[in-house]
């Protein structure tokens, strides 16, 4: 890995399943990550996806692209706009630095409304 | 210069937030708890199907890293403890009309990647409050709080295996125009 190296830009569309199943796989149970009415009675255009799985896919993003032996160190992120059913995942990374054996990942998850995520991911280099 | 916390809030509320703040850090490590199950390969396989994630080793003993949290999530229909700082500190923040909440920032770094079989233990803490701020969504203080993921050994010592800074603002929310 190398500083400047670009990874490939993968979208991914964001269907209700994908909302609910990843909801409930990570264990989240709160209504408005699989209940239309209750998400839009607190305000939000629909349910929305929750942080684990926010989390997840930087870490699915990166392993896609650095292969299944990558060993990743730790993942933070900040939450931006957010991701409703009918919009689409498109994201983005770079290596912003190598230093001790240590790559950290810039990486963009956008939605239409604006940046979703955005996260640095580290790995082993 | 940002404004003075007098003026977005109301002096005696900024005291009485700042207070309870100070209460509430001192707890440490607190309301510890342990996860239903043990790190298991149904539930990494449904995390692995939901996601989309394709990797051989989280089907030969090892777990996704991010699935950490995953693992002492409370599940449907539980909550947590009086004693829990990070909801104590929300209480505290909801009962001064700072009603609405917003998670801003996540950052999870892991030890080392868990093994089926391993049963983890998780502590909460109380790390900062800072504020009040004027944001986009309204005035409002910015609560983080620190987990700390254990797994225990049979000689009887406990190993850190991930941590997790999480960032929530509390918030008043702001009147929409009509």
């Amino acid at each position: 890995m190398n500083v400047g190296e670009k990874l490939p830009e993968w979208s991914l569309p964001i269907t209700p399943t994908l909302v609910v199943s990843t909801a409930i796989a990570t264990r989240d149970f709160q209504d408005v990550h699989h209940d239309r009415d209750i998400a839009q009675a607190a305000g939000s255009k629909d349910i929305f996806v929750n942080i684990l799985t926010s989390t997840a896919l930087c870490e699915r993003y990166v392993t896609d692209w650095a292969g299944p032996d990558v060993q990743i160190k730790g993942i933070a992120i900040r939450l931006g706009a957010p991701a409703y059913p009918y919009d689409t995942f498109t994201f983005t990374g770079e290596v912003t630095e190598v230093v001790d054996g240590e790559a950290t990942i810039k990486v963009v998850g956008s939605v239409s409304l604006g940046d979703h995520v955005i996260g640095t991911v580290r790995v082993a280099s | 210069m940002s404004a003075p916390a007098q003026e977005l809030v109301p002096a005696d509320v900024h005291e009485h937030v700042l207070a309870e703040a100070e209460r509430i850090k001192a707890w440490g490590e607190a309301a510890e708890r342990f996860s239903r199950d043990e790190v298991n390969q149904p539930t990494i396989n449904n995390w692995l199907e939901a996601m989309g994630l394709d990797n051989p080793r989280f089907s030969a003993g090892e777990a996704p890293p991010s699935m950490a949290q995953v693992w002492t999530m409370y599940g449907l229909g539980g909550k947590p403890s009086d004693q829990d700082p990070l909801h104590s500190m929300m209480r505290v923040l909801t009962d001064a009309g700072f009603t609405a909440v917003l998670g801003t920032n996540c950052d999870q770094s892991y030890d080392r990647y868990l093994q089926v079989g391993e049963r983890l233990r998780v502590t909460t803490a109380l790390d900062s409050v800072v504020g009040p701020k004027a944001t986009g969504m309204g005035v409002g203080y910015f609560v983080t709080s620190r987990n700390t993921w254990y797994v225990e050994h049979e000689d009887g010592s406990s190993e850190q295996v991930a941590t997790m800074l999480f960032r929530v603002l509390k918030f008043v929310p702001r009147k929409k125009d009509s």
